[in-house]
């Protein structure tokens, strides 16, 4: 699949006005305050801000796994505002892939299982052979039948990269995919999550500390304390660009 | 690392524990135990739940028997009825026996007999427990009647001559009949003068199958009931001296033994059995004390399946425990510090298990003291003998020990590297060889302590390999469900291949749950499907041509009258006779038997009397396996036919010497054959057969069947008792239905109680279920949220985790049928000789309650995990 050209103009994230406010102990929390946030098909943005800022709030809120407390959140041309849980799950489940620091692997499933997994929700027939394919993609051929507790954490983010892309998300989230990997294992990670991007032309949202990274992307997002303090274009400008 | 090389490294920086460094002993694991506590006990409920429970059962089940035994040996007197007792069926003491026994002491006379009971009209009639008492009736204590008038005063006579009798109100209402009416007993009528409240002796007389009556032993002589060959026992009680009310000084206790040597030697051939008040009911004591081996075992059997809850906790502690261990060694620990520190844990929230279940087991007797005290024949007396508090203790303690101390085993394994590299998988592998070794011995230590405690070792054996086995099955069935459900193709069904993943993972509930609810429901199965085939076996499968009446005490010439009129009502009747006498065993093959160690299946043979008969055929129902029949008017040397299967266990065969005492007489006779009896056929038939020129000349009645067709009416049936109760009043004729219904109705109370027992392993299952459930909730809480994440609905997380428990479910409920369907099919038809009647109400039961359990306890579990926010478990630490 390839929508790097040709692809509609529409938005796939437009969000406007969101704010998050939780409820703890000591009171209420505001964690997002009036965040906006458009974003092309095609694109790929990284949210960068120091820790606390609101970065993964942000990216949760985008993946319909929280709910804003106030404003718009329109996503993969879908008002999350007006969905259910279910009918937000089955959005994921449709269009938008998750990459987890932790990498979230069903620790009861083996690798090939684990990327399997989002097209046997969808209902797909030729999940396993799809899973196979995407398996020898991101290089863990030999590793299909392995539980999770048997992969090292490089291992186990790249079968999290290939089931975030098992079902041709047209948005892939990505929270910090390197966060638990050496330096080298992280580099590996993000070549592939790249060159996968490319390759998919999915539009990708990722939330990173590393500044050489964000570079990466076409377009860098600032945050600090709930908001959105800079929104600027990367040094990449395409797909390709950034998958070098 | 040493000592001296943490004094080395040290000295640079003057350290205020440099030069003060000790081996650290056991305090010091007792004290950084405690210090790791601090956190409370959460996460050990289910722990100390499982252990509580076990150690309850087990307490309460010995301190009820505590309080049992102790009220049996304090009141020994009063139901013994005086200090000692001398019985024996058919034959009065005669006039030398007694003088023999009014010389040492005072003596009371009663006789008791089973007869009829009817309304002067013969209209109404009704099975009753005659005893006749003399004056001196009571020894100890007292007959309570209604009025509040004394015993001897109620069975005085009337007006008119006729005697008093006190009675059960319970006949009264069968006779329709009110104080102060008259009835007849045998050829005599008597008066009804007062109701019985209490009989200080009943526990002495046997089992009673009607109600009882009380009559002057003048009056019981001209009732006609007591002629030679009646089936009447005769008890003497004495008093010999020793003091009322108070335990026996050894004087006391030396008096009584050499009255019953005395009766030995002087009476060698009396037939006398000898009781005294130190074991009053031997009987009721033995069966107290099956009873008690029986729920204790089925106490520790709970308890050994609160042992997988125990160990499911001790694992989840040790893993949630992974990087405090790997910080203690990364610090210094050494393995054996860190194995103490987190045994010394276990073992304090043992001691709490134990303490709970130990005080809740003690409140059992006290509340059912208060609640059942007037039920019982005797009153109970609340001690709790620091045996039974110790051996619950114990039991709880080894079943701790034998469970927790595998994962312990993994704790001090745990590797510091743990600190740096959380991912990486872990391997559990077997604990240090001396661990393993230390396993054995206190699994070793338990069986022993099971085995030594037991009434019947045997028994205790048997129980322990079963168990043994049963853990056995399903620990490799929790492992096959296991491996299968890997092994399965995954499925298209993303909800079935969810489930499937959950059975089969490494971590996951199905060892647990299949080994903890697997154990408890094969014994309700095998409970059920015993209960089911035996009342099968007991009702609807009584032979076509079962008897309606058994009739008791005919004299032996006037049996053809008897036909005569059984057939004056009902034409087709068929009926059957036999010789009844009743007889003691004195000796098998020349050994006395009080020196033969019988099992316990066979050793009511050698208690108490038995009946006899005697034969020139052999008996309808039996098959002769060995040896040979005698002939038709046989003269020859004394011959005694035997039950096959009770001459087994008892180690008599063919040529060997019987002797039994009958009317007073030791009669030896030699095996001639053995002979398998088919006792459901409900023909007549007995033990031992002897050949008639053995026994015929001592005088005895005659027992007969009267088998009705089978369309006869039930008002005809009635008229078939009434018309031999208006011309034999001392012939006695019992129902066999309502003795069928009234074995029924106890056996439905036993198996009741049976079953109720036996849930107690399911309760202990059902907490293991809980603990393993709660145990995974974090796990399955990350799982359901991730599949959300991966765009799961609600709906289908829920049919995944259904799906589960339903297999999960099914798997444990099967295999429990095909256990329990084994094991009640080799205890019916190998032991009990019963045919084995599968009943699939028992497997919808089994079936019923493993996904019930499941289903509650996981679903409740699941209502959590679907409500549960997917943020904070997504989120990075």
């Amino acid at each position: 699949m390839d929508q790097s050209s040709g692809h509609s103009t529409e938005p796939i994230i437009d969000i406007a006005g969101v704010g998050l406010t939780l409820t703890s102990r000591a009171g209420a929390v505001e964690i997002l305050r009036d965040v906006a946030l458009s974003v092309t098909p095609g694109q790929s943005v990284a949210i960068v801000g120091p820790s606390g800022s609101g970065k993964t709030s942000l990216l949760m809120v985008l993946a319909g796994l929280e709910r804003a407390s106030a404003g718009r959140v329109t996503v993969v041309g879908q008002d999350f505002a007006q969905m259910s849980e279910d009918e937000l799950a089955a959005a994921r489940g449709r269009d938008i892939g998750i990459v987890f620091q932790s990498f979230h692997l069903v620790p009861t499933m083996t690798a090939l299982e684990n990327i399997a997994l989002p097209l046997e929700f969808a209902g797909r027939t030729d999940a396993i052979e799809v899973a196979r394919d995407l398996l020898t993609e991101v290089g863990l051929t030999d590793r299909a039948e392995h539980f999770p507790a048997e992969l090292s954490g490089g291992e186990q983010q790249r079968v999290a990269l290939a089931r975030a892309l098992s079902g041709s998300p047209r948005l892939i989230l990505a929270d910090e995919p390197t966060g638990n990997l050496d330096g080298k294992t992280g580099r590996q990670v993000i070549d592939l999550l790249f060159g996968l991007h490319r390759r998919h032309g999915a539009t990708l949202v990722l939330i990173t500390h590393d500044e050489s990274l964000a570079a990466r992307c076409s377009r860098v997002v600032r945050m600090a304390d709930g908001r959105i303090v800079a929104d600027e274009a990367g040094s990449a400008t395409t797909p390709q660009a950034a998958a070098q | 690392m040493s000592d001296s090389a943490t004094t080395a490294r040290a000295a640079p920086v003057p350290s205020p524990v440099a030069g003060r460094t000790s081996t650290l002993g056991v305090r010091d694991a007792l004290r950084l135990a405690l210090r790791e506590m601090r956190g409370g006990l959460s996460g050990f409920y289910v722990f100390i739940a499982c252990l509580a429970l076990g150690v309850m059962v087990i307490t309460a089940v010995g301190a009820l028997s505590d309080a049992l035994t102790a009220g049996l040996a304090r009141q020994g007197e009063m139901i013994l009825g005086g200090d000692v007792t001398v019985a024996r069926t058919h034959m009065r003491a005669s006039d030398t026996e007694r003088a023999w026994l009014d010389e040492r002491g005072r003596v009371s006379e009663t006789a008791t007999l089973r007869t009829m009971a009817r309304t002067t009209d013969a209209s109404e009639q009704a099975l009753v427990e005659l005893k006749g008492v003399d004056g001196a009736y009571p020894l100890v204590g007292a007959v309570v009647l209604q009025s509040g008038a004394t015993l001897h005063v109620a069975l005085q006579g009337d007006t008119d001559g006729r005697p008093g009798a006190a009675v059960d109100p319970i006949l009264l209402e069968r006779l329709g009949l009110k104080i102060g009416d008259r009835f007849r007993l045998g050829d005599l009528e008597v008066r009804a003068t007062a109701a019985i409240v209490s009989e200080p002796d009943s526990l002495s007389d046997r089992l009673t199958f009607g109600p009882r009556i009380f009559l002057a032993m003048e009056a019981l002589e001209k009732t006609g009931l007591v002629k030679p060959g009646s089936l009447v026992r005769w008890r003497y009680a004495l008093k010999v001296g020793a003091a009322s009310g108070s335990a026996l000084s050894g004087d006391e206790a030396a008096r009584i033994d050499t009255f019953t040597q005395a009766v030995k030697r002087d009476m060698p051939e009396a037939g006398f059995s000898v009781q005294d008040r130190r074991d009053p009911r031997p009987r009721v004591r033995r069966t107290l004390e099956r009873l008690q081996q029986f729920l204790t075992l089925i106490g520790l059997t709970a308890l050994l399946i609160g042992g997988v809850g125990v160990a499911n906790a001790v694992q989840s502690f040790v893993d949630r425990r992974r990087k405090v261990i790997a910080t203690m060694k990364s610090l210094g620990a050494p393995q054996k510090l860190v194995f103490q520190i987190f045994l010394a844990q276990i073992a304090i929230v043992s001691l709490v298990g134990i303490a709970i279940g130990l005080a809740l087991g003690l409140i059992v007797p006290v509340s059912l003291h208060s609640l059942y005290a007037d039920v019982l024949p005797f009153e109970t007396q609340l001690t709790i003998t620091p045996a039974s508090v110790a051996a619950a203790a114990i039991y709880g303690m080894l079943v701790a020990l034998l469970f927790a101390l595998w994962p312990l085993g993994q704790a001090e394994l745990v590797p510091p590297a743990v600190l740096f590299r959380d991912a990486v998988a872990e391997r559990r592998g077997w604990p240090r060889p001396y661990l393993v070794a230390l396993i054995a011995a206190i699994a070793a230590l338990l069986v022993l302590f099971v085995v030594m405690t037991s009434e019947s070792q045997r028994i205790a054996l048997y129980f322990v390999a079963g168990l043994t086995l049963v853990f056995a099955l399903f620990w490799a069935l929790g492992a096959w469900v296991t491996w299968f459900a890997r092994r399965v193709p995954r499925p298209a069904l993303p909800e079935l291949s969810i489930a499937l993943a959950n059975l089969g993972a490494p971590g996951g509930l199905t060892r647990s749950v299949v080994l903890s609810l697997g154990a408890g429901l094969s014994l309700l199965v095998a409970v059920a499907l015993a209960d089911s085939s035996l009342v099968r076996e007991i009702s609807s499968r009584l032979p076509e041509n079962s008897p309606n009446y058994f009739l008791l005490d005919i004299p032996k010439d006037d049996y053809d009258r008897v036909v005569g009129i059984v057939r004056g009502v009902a034409p087709d009747a068929a009926m059957a006779r036999a010789p009844m006498l009743r007889g003691r065993v004195v000796s098998l093959g020349g050994r006395p038997v009080d020196q033969i160690k019988a099992p316990p299946e066979a050793e009511w043979v050698l208690r108490g009397d038995r009946g006899l008969t005697y034969s020139d055929e052999v008996p309808e129902g039996s098959t002769v396996t060995k040896g040979e029949w005698w002939g038709k008017d046989y003269s020859g040397e004394p011959l005694v036919s035997f039950e096959a299967e009770l001459a087994g266990q008892l180690g008599v065969d063919v040529g060997d010497m019987v002797t039994v005492n009958v009317l007073g007489r030791n009669v030896s006779a030699r095996i001639a054959n053995l002979r398998e009896v088919n006792w459901e056929s409900l023909a007549i038939n007995f033990v031992m057969v002897f050949s008639p020129n053995t026994l015929s000349a001592a005088p005895h009645n005659v027992l007969a069947t009267v088998t009705l067709p089978k369309d006869t009416s039930l008002s005809r049936e009635a008229e078939v008792a009434r018309a031999i109760g208006r011309a034999y009043p001392t012939v006695t004729a019992i129902r066999v239905k309502d003795a069928i219904n009234a074995f029924g109705a106890v056996f439905g109370k036993i198996m009741a109680a049976v079953r109720v027992a036996g849930s107690v392993t399911l309760v202990a299952g059902a907490l293991v279920l809980a603990g393993a459930l709660a145990t995974a909730q974090r796990r399955r809480i990350l799982e359901a949220v991730i599949f959300k994440a991966l765009g799961a609905t609600r709906r289908r997380i829920l049919s995944a985790h259904i799906l589960e428990y339903v297999l999960i479910a099914l798997a444990t409920a099967g295999f429990a049928v095909a256990f329990g369907a084994i094991a009640a099919w080799v205890a019916l038809e190998q032991v009990m000789d019963v045919a084995f009647a599968f009943s699939w109400s028992a497997v919808a039961q089994a079936l019923a309650l493993a996904s019930g359990l499941v289903v509650v306890f996981g679903g409740l579990g699941t209502l959590q995990v679907l409500r549960a926010r997917p943020v904070p478990y997504l989120r990075s630490e």
